[in-house]
Formats: C-alpha cells, sequence, structure tokens
C-alpha cells in the first residue's frame, strides 16, 4: 500500500511538472514567435496620391522619367527612398505610368529614345514603350503604376 | 514503441543514468527554502531566452539604443512583454540569489564538503550583479546614463588605481559609445559565459555532494 502511494505520488509530479513546464513553454513561446515574426506581417504602409509634377511636361508618345522621394519606416528609422517610373501620353488626355524596375531581378530599365525601347542592362531585357517585353529574361511587362490628372497637376498612387 | 525508442537512444547515449543523477537522486527531507537555488535556475534561463530575444532589434549604439528599446516595447507584438519579463527577471534574479544565499549561510550548509559550492556561489552572485550593472545602461535614456555615471564614479573612489578603472570601464575618462558597446559585450558575451560555466560546476558539486539536511538541535 505504502509503496502504491508512493509511485503513484511520483507519476502525478512528473505529470504535473511536465504540465506546468508546457503552460510556461506557452506563455514564453507564442508571444516568442509573434514578436520574432512581428516585422513580417507589417502591412505596407497606406497608399496615398503623391503629386509628382506638371502633366503638360509630358512630350506626347514619348515615356518622361519621373522620380519622387518618399518616407519609409521598415522599424526605427525613419528613411527616405525614391520611387521612379515612366509616364507615358499619346494623346495628352490617357496617361499611364510604369515602374522602371525590370521585372525579372530588379535592376533599373531605362528608355533608349533612339531606338525606341526600353532597356536593362543586367541580361538585356528589352521592353516596348507601352512595357511590354520584346525580348530577354523579364517574364511580364513592366509593373503599371496608378496615375491621374488634375489640373495638370500629374499624381501616382504609391506610398 | 517508445520504449523501443527509449532503448535505441539509451544504447547509443546512455542518457539515463544522466537522468538520474539529475532527476532522480536520493535527497534528504527539506523544506520549500531549498527550492531557492532551482528558482534562481529557473529565473537565469528566462533571461537568457528573453535577452536572446532582445538581441533581435536592440542595437548597442547612441544612435540607435534608445529608438530599438522604443520600437520593442511599443510597436512589436508582445515586444512589452518579452522585455518586461527580462527587466523584471533581472530584479528577481538579485532577490532570489540573495535569499539563496541566506538559506544556505542560515543552514550552514557552506561547511565541509561544500565549500568551492559556496565560492561558485559567490562568484555566481557577481556574475549577477555584474549583469545588472552592465544591463541598466542598454536602454540609453537619462536614468541609465546617470545610474551608470553614478555607478562608474563610485568604481572610481579606491585611491590611486580608483580613477584607471574608472576609465576602463568606461573606455575612457567619458561615458561614450564605447562604454555602451562594451557594457553591452560583457553583458551578452562574457557574463553569460561565466555564468554558464559557473552554474555548470555549481550543479556538478550539488548533484556530486548531495544537497545538506537540515541542521537538526543537538548536532
Ligand atoms: C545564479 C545564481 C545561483 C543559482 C542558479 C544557484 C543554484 C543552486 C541550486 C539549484 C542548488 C540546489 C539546492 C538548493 O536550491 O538549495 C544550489 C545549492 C547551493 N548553492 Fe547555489 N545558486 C546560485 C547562487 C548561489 C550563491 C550566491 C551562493 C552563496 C554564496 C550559493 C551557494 C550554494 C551552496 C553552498 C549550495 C549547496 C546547498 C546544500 O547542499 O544544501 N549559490 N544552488
Ligand atoms: S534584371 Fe533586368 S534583365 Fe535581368
Amino acid at each position: 500500500m505504502a509503496e502504491d502511494r508512493s509511485v503513484s505520488r511520483r507519476s502525478f509530479l512528473t505529470v504535473a511538472t511536465v504540465a506546468i513546464g508546457g503552460v510556461i513553454t506557452a506563455i514564453m513561446g507564442i508571444p516568442a514567435v509573434a514578436y520574432i515574426i512581428g516585422p513580417a506581417l507589417k502591412k505596407q504602409s497606406e497608399q496615398e496620391w503623391i503629386p509628382v509634377g506638371r502633366a503638360s511636361k509630358v512630350e506626347l508618345g514619348v515615356p518622361a522619367l519621373f522620380k519622387v522621394k518618399i518616407q519609409r519606416k521598415a522599424g526605427w528609422i525613419l528613411n527616405e527612398q525614391e520611387l521612379s517610373f515612366y509616364v507615358l501620353t499619346e494623346d495628352g488626355r490617357d496617361f499611364i505610368a510604369m515602374s522602371n524596375i525590370c521585372t525579372h531581378l530588379g535592376c533599373r530599365a531605362r528608355w533608349v529614345a533612339n531606338e525606341g525601347i526600353f532597356f536593362c542592362p543586367c541580361h538585356n531585357g528589352v521592353f516596348a514603350k507601352d512595357g511590354t517585353v520584346l525580348g530577354g529574361p523579364p517574364p511580364r511587362p513592366l509593373d503599371r503604376v496608378e496615375v491621374k490628372v488634375e489640373d495638370d497637376q500629374l499624381f501616382i498612387l504609391g506610398g | 514503441m517508445l520504449t523501443r525508442i527509449e532503448n535505441w537512444i539509451e544504447q547509443r547515449i546512455g542518457w539515463r543514468a544522466a537522468w538520474e543523477a539529475i532527476f532522480l537522486r536520493k535527497i534528504p527531507k527539506v523544506n520549500w527554502l531549498y527550492t531557492l537555488g532551482s528558482a534562481s535556475l529557473f529565473v537565469a534561463i528566462n533571461q537568457i531566452v528573453t535577452g536572446i530575444l532582445l538581441t533581435l532589434y536592440y542595437v548597442p549604439t547612441p544612435d540607435h539604443a534608445y529608438d530599438t528599446v522604443q520600437f520593442i516595447t511599443y510597436e512589436l507584438p508582445a515586444g512589452w512583454f518579452i522585455r518586461g519579463l527580462h527587466h523584471y527577471g533581472a530584479s528577481a534574479m538579485v532577490i532570489l540569489a540573495v535569499l539563496h544565499m541566506l538559506r544556505v549561510i542560515a543552514y550552514g550548509a557552506y561547511k565541509y564538503p561544500r565549500e568551492v559550492t559556496w565560492t561558485s556561489g559567490v562568484l555566481l552572485l557577481l556574475v549577477v550583479m555584474g549583469f545588472g550593472f552592465t544591463g541598466y545602461l542598454l536602454p540609453w535614456d537619462q536614468r541609465a546614463f546617470w545610474a551608470t555615471i553614478v555607478g562608474t564614479r563610485i568604481a572610481g573612489t579606491p585611491p590611486v588605481v580608483g580613477d584607471f578603472i574608472l576609465r576602463v570601464i568606461r573606455g575612457g575618462p567619458e561615458l561614450s559609445e564605447v562604454t555602451l558597446a562594451r557594457f553591452y559585450g560583457v553583458h551578452v558575451w562574457v557574463l553569460p559565459a561565466v555564468l554558464l560555466l559557473l552554474v555548470g560546476v555549481h550543479m556538478v558539486l550539488v548533484i556530486r555532494n548531495g544537497i545538506s539536511a537540515p541542521p537538526e538541535r543537538g548536532e
């Protein structure tokens, strides 16, 4: 009888220790995971209309390069970042804007005026005036950026 | 199945003997005061885990230290919790280690054959205080800064060598970015290494010598 009791006491303590240990591990572990992956889950900051320049500056049929500075905070440092993109209009009324970041691996594509193409020097990617792929490794057209015009002022949607 | 896995592992690494020596060892009839050492060890583990988590974001330079601590506390999910555990754990650590030492004194548990256990314990208490001193500077706010000005001044009071000691601790005559970097290095590399070594020695001796029974009248 005494023997029996000492065995059950031991197994009770083993179970209690494992249970309490498990609870403590969860109390520590779950917040720890949230804490580690927190910055990865953070949403991109709100998109807003950013004024970038005068629409009448854009020559008909020729992509024009625009650059704007925006503020971004990844962690505890407020960084200034430059967004650059090409704006194209054929008629002075309908505008499109394209990011100049090559859709292959992220180099900068630039407009080559005398050939009428966008060229990316990294792996010889070639895009047409409207961003469609003409050659090289890029898998898809240049990314479009939303653009609007109000009183000759060009805005892009970004953030 | 489980027993077969256990036996497979046992035959290769012989962990059962270690398990029995640590958790199934014979101890005299004791009281709750004997848990103070284990409590210190538990908090030490808490400090190690939460401390490692804090280093994921903390940056020990004057231009970032304060901002990273604010970022941890107010912007990261559960950051306040992790930092809080480390912050209050530091105080708990000192209190528990001191209470544990008082128990050892009160019961005369420092006597033969446990003098080396005692000595390693004294060194552990110094390490714990070192953690507190170096850790206090790291948030790099006004309180951290002035507390360390005062602390290093106190270290500088001995005659003749005092000024030299102060310069070594600060890494120069002033409290600066050099001080912050070396306090960080000591806090996260030097002291943990020493702590783990001493805890290892302390525990091996506690297990090897067995713990002392509470003294009785007429002994
Ligand atoms: C980081 C701090 C420390 C930790 C983690 C720690 C851990 C432990 C543990 C788990 C035990 C087993 C028995 C018990 O809990 O009473 C123990 C025993 C002992 N500790 Fe510590 N200890 C620490 C600091 C100290 C200090 C500051 C002293 C004294 C200066 C000390 C001296 C002793 C002695 C002499 C024993 C043997 C007690 C006996 O056999 O009854 N320890 N320690
Ligand atoms: S990155 Fe532009 S072609 Fe490869």
